[in-house]
């Protein structure tokens, strides 16, 4: 690894600086250690490094075979999950990118066959609208929800799915092959709301990759993929899959980027004038939402500070506009709210139950959402979502796709993290520290009944909705990496 | 004068005052009292050197008298409504303390030396005086703290230097203490005043022309309650043990002697004491010791003496239970309560609040100790108490409020927002956090450099890398602002339960109980 020549300390930017020179497999190695020092952390830099690393391991990756690619990855996304559990978005990435292999795989094949399949047949489409709701209560089988939303909006939607066909560059790929079956359940209801939230955007709104797949080129979603994977290794060469994957890897990227902007854009339907919002912690993705309402309205942001993990970052974030003074490369600067004449009061944690009788919404930013509907998200989270309902003000989650998790939270403690007690009673203090339990939780779980909207590069959803857009975004086979 | 008490029943001030002996002074909530050494009394007596007459120092004698024989001359002269008399002292005052802020910072930063506690020390005073005086002229231009606009009124007092020439020095003392936090908790300040206000009693001489009955309470005794609440705002405590003071001075028939008058009122301060906190307390932890069990694990948050003294002795009543205190920034009072119980040997977890939702999981039962209950059934606690309690209630657990009558009051409240205490903001940002966020000063937006800019030419030589640079930023910066208070109120339905010294009750009960007591007051005497 290249840390020799960089004397920065590490963390996001060092690991991709490194990676332009360094093989694969030092680089995944590099990764995992940075991951198990917690030097890169939270979600978005996880993120990004993770796709950075698997656009790497694609690249390098010798041969055609689509099977081969597809346990490749996994294998380096089973290396890196378990390296750190609790960073669920790293496990998000990885089943992305598996998702987008098996996608280009189903188009090539499709395009192949397409001449023996119809695409009006009946059968596939009954198979298709039986499947899919089967698949996606696999993920969470639990959700009261399932049962609601998955069966009612058939034929009613038909119309409207085949007149968006012809944009359907801007539309998921997972949702654009099954156009040819607009019957089934429950595509149109997300199409719409695709159609609705991607248009006013660029492209780049659907998050997977697009520019491959000819309008006519249509595949059945089924578990039959995987065998498909390899009668397709044999039986097709003629188009390249590495570059195909690599792009839409490309994609990903690009949507990590501009998630924010996506979700700030949104910022305006939300927020009025003289508002007061709270919020908590330290979160770009809250940062920028505020500040695109603050170019049109004036309102006044109360800001829990979040001690003691997240304080220095919240400060910082509110002078500065950014987390720590070296802030990660991605980030361009843009001021912070106090600068673009936004009132911020930062109160500490214990003020939320009295300040929010007069707070008309709260904002929250999140670590991971997960396919109930709920959320893991900073410390404290759970108290002033719960403070929030018990004075009936809205809560709203700001959240990038890319944190949407297919995990279904089975057992809440493992997906709470524990910081350094340190934070909270420093170590010189060894009489305290010797004789008392000092517990810091990093994140809290919110449930899915305390928030009453999600909103996603995607637009807003109910919590109750969320599993629909898992279900777009991870294939089946991957659940499970 | 003071030593009455120390003999009998083992009671009043001394256990109140002394139970937070273990550690300098950080303390507590709705109770707790004090620094090391007991505070009001012991401090008030010697390191002022006050009080009773037989053990004043000269200098300060001489100070004494000659205030009294202000005061005297000026009534003499203006011999007509007190109002007036008043007025100019006051003004004279306020003019003493602009002069000061103005010429003596090197003063105040040292006659201060403890200003706040450790936990949470501040910048150099210099700093703050300077803070504090150009607070004051901005005062118009900028509206401060959002919600809680009407509850700045004046800054808070820091010093002993503004004070009028009346305060006596017991008060002067405790003033300061109950401004560093040294002396916290609604209870323990209220009876370090009592104490206090016994020395000042004692001191007392009636002036020639006029009755003790009359004069006592509003020329003596009101100017130490007006620098206490300069200090600090009066706790609901103080406030009803001042009504009952009053209450008790003006029906001393006149013509009794001034020494037996005298002598009577700080026996009945010590009976009030006893009778309303140091029984009240033990009748209390009696009623709360049945409340745990064995495994029980008890949450409590803050720091509440009486919630400390009923853990105690429950742990020496051989019960096993652990304790989860839940503390929060910027006070940490918590801290001291999780130490004092681990030294007991009670298994203590300690959580901060934004962990309050592990913590809560983890616990059975619910200890709260109050600043005040109010009629409406709510609790008026440190601020925090009523995110533990909704979580706890959230989780069925049972929430029990310890809480003496004393600390009962006829006001009502509906949220935090409209009564409540604000606490200086630069308290938000400890020391460590300030020193922690110098480096981003040279991502801070270009409006707000060129304001500092200006504003370190204005104050001429300021070192850079100080950790007061921040609050500068957050100063100058016209749209942040930390905003502290120190309390808020719980809505009634989190309660299951009130323990006071008449029994166990639900809130709705607080405004009978309250009544009950108040009558009772009226009865006896």
């Amino acid at each position: 690894m290249s840390q020799g020549t960089v004397i920065v300390a590490p963390g996001l930017s060092s690991f991709l600086k490194s990676l332009k020179t360094t093989p694969v497999e030092p680089s995944v190695e590099h990764f995992i250690s940075l991951l198990k020092r917690r030097q890169i952390r939270n979600s978005r830099p996880c993120a990004i490094a993770t796709t950075a690393l698997l656009l790497r391991v694609v690249g390098e990756f010798k041969g055609r075979d689509a099977a081969k690619l597809v346990k490749r990855i996994r294998e380096v996304g089973r290396q890196l999950t378990s390296a750190q559990p609790r960073e669920v978005v790293v496990g998000n990435i990885v089943r992305r990118v598996l998702g987008l292999v098996r996608e280009v795989v189903d188009e090539n094949i499709d395009g192949e066959t397409n001449a023996t399949s119809d695409p009006g047949h009946p059968a596939p489409a009954q198979h298709d609208s039986l499947h899919r709701p089967l698949l996606t209560s696999s993920i969470s089988q639990y959700s009261p929800l399932k049962h609601a939303a998955a069966e009612p909006m058939d034929a009613s939607f038909q119309s409207e799915a085949t007149s968006d066909s012809g944009d359907i560059s801007k539309r998921p790929p997972l949702l654009a092959s099954h156009t040819s079956y607009a019957a089934s359940a429950g595509t149109g209801l997300t199409q719409s709301l695709f159609g609705i939230f991607s248009q006013p955007e660029t492209p780049s709104a659907s998050n997977t990759p697009t520019g491959q797949q000819s309008p006519i080129g249509k595949g059945m979603l089924t578990s039959l993929n995987l065998e498909r994977l390899t009668d397709f290794s044999k039986s097709n060469t003629n188009f390249d899959l590495k570059a195909e994957v690599m792009d839409g890897i490309r994609e990903l990227q690009d949507e990590l980027e501009q998630s924010d902007d996506l979700i700030a854009a949104n910022a305006l339907d939300h927020i009025h004038s003289n508002e007061i919002i709270l919020t908590h912690t330290a979160s770009t993705s809250v940062q920028k939402f505020l500040l695109a309402a603050a170019r049109k309205r004036k309102f006044t942001v109360v800001h829990a500070e979040t001690f003691p993990h997240d304080h220095t970052a919240t400060h910082g974030i509110l002078l500065t506009g950014k987390k720590r003074e070296n802030s990660t490369v991605d980030e361009a600067d843009w001021k912070p709210l106090i600068a673009a004449g936004i009132e911020v009061y930062v109160i500490p944690d214990s003020h939320v139950y009295a300040i929010m009788s007069r707070v008309n919404k709260v904002i929250l930013a999140t670590h991971t959402v997960l396919a109930n509907g709920g959320l893991v998200a900073a410390a404290g989270a759970h108290m002033i979502a719960k403070a929030a309902k018990n004075h009936q003000v809205p809560v709203v989650v700001v959240s990038g796709v890319y944190k949407l998790s297919p995990v279904y939270p089975f057992d809440l403690d493992e997906l709470i993290e524990y910081g350094d007690a340190s934070s909270v009673v420093p170590y010189e203090d060894g009489d305290f520290v010797d004789k008392v339990d000092v517990e810091a939780p990093l994140f809290d779980y919110v449930p899915a009944d305390l928030v009453d909207l999600y909103i996603t590069n995607l637009g807003g959803h109910a919590p109750s909705f969320l599993y629909r857009i898992v279900a777009d975004h991870y294939r089946p086979e991957d659940i499970t990496l | 004068m003071s030593e009455p008490t120390g003999g009998e029943t083992a009671p009043s001030p001394a256990p109140i005052v002394n139970d937070s002996t273990t550690t300098s002074g950080t303390p507590a909530q709705p109770e707790t009292a004090a620094p090391p050494p007991a505070p009001p009394s012991k401090d008030a007596k010697t390191t002022e050197a006050a009080a009773g007459p037989t053990k004043l120092s000269a200098a300060e004698l001489k100070k004494q008298k000659q205030a009294e024989k202000q005061a005297r001359r000026a009534q003499a002269k203006s011999s007509g409504p007190p109002a007036p008399q008043k007025g100019p002292s006051n003004k004279e005052g306020a003019k003493s303390q602009k002069e000061s802020k103005q010429s003596s910072k090197d003063d105040k930063s040292k006659s201060l030396p403890m200003r706040r506690r450790n936990s949470q020390p501040s910048v150099v005073t210099l700093k703050e005086t300077k803070k504090e005086s150009r607070k004051e002229s901005k005062k118009d231009s900028r509206q401060p703290g959002l919600f809680f606009g009407h509850l700045y009124n004046q800054p808070r007092q820091h010093s002993i230097v503004g004070a009028t020439k009346e305060v006596h020095p017991a008060i002067l003392a405790l003033g300061l203490q109950y401004s560093s936090y040294i002396v916290c908790g609604s209870t323990a300040r209220m009876v370090a005043m009592l104490l206090a206000f016994k020395a000042v009693i004692d001191s007392y001489q009636t002036p020639v022309g006029t009755s003790l009955a009359r004069h006592l309470t509003s020329h003596h005794l009101s100017p130490q309650i007006d620098y206490l609440r300069s200090c600090r705002p009066l706790s609901i405590s103080m406030g009803n043990a001042i009504r009952w003071l009053k209450d008790i001075i003006i029906k001393i028939d006149p013509s009794t002697p001034e020494a037996e008058a005298k002598r009577d009122l700080i026996s009945e301060i010590d009976d009030f004491i006893r009778d309303r906190v140091t029984a009240a307390d033990k009748l209390i932890i009696d009623h709360a010791v049945k409340k745990i069990e064995n495994g029980d694990v008890i949450l409590t948050y803050a720091s509440s003496s009486i919630v400390e003294k009923t853990l105690v002795h429950t742990h020496k009543a051989g019960i096993k239970f652990s304790v989860i205190v839940v503390d929060s920034k910027p006070l940490f009072e918590g801290k001291q309560l999780a130490r004092k119980l681990a030294h007991h040997g009670i298994p203590v977890k300690y959580f901060l609040v934004t962990g309050a939702t592990h913590a809560v999981k983890q616990a059975n039962k619910v200890f709260l100790g109050a600043h005040a209950m109010m009629s409406n059934g709510r609790l008026y606690s440190r601020v925090g108490t009523a995110i533990i309690s909704m979580l706890a209630h959230a989780q069925s657990l049972p929430v029990i409020v310890l809480c003496e009558s004393v600390k009962f009051t006829e006001r009502v409240a509906l949220d935090s927002i409209v009564g409540n205490e604000v606490a200086p903001s630069e308290e938000v940002l400890s020391e460590g956090e300030r020193q922690e966020l110098l480096p981003l000063k040279p991502h801070l937006p270009a409006g707000l450099l060129t304001k500092l800019g200006e504003s370190t030419d204005k104050a001429g030589v300021e070192k850079a890398n100080s950790s007061g640079e921040v609050l500068k930023w957050i100063e100058a910066s016209d749209n942040l602002q930390m905003l502290q208070v120190l309390y808020d109120v719980t809505p009634a339905e989190y309660i299951n339960m009130v323990i006071t010294e008449y029994g166990s009750l639900p809130p709705s009960s607080v405004p009978v109980v309250h009544r009950l007591s108040m009558d009772k007051q009226e009865t006896r005497k």
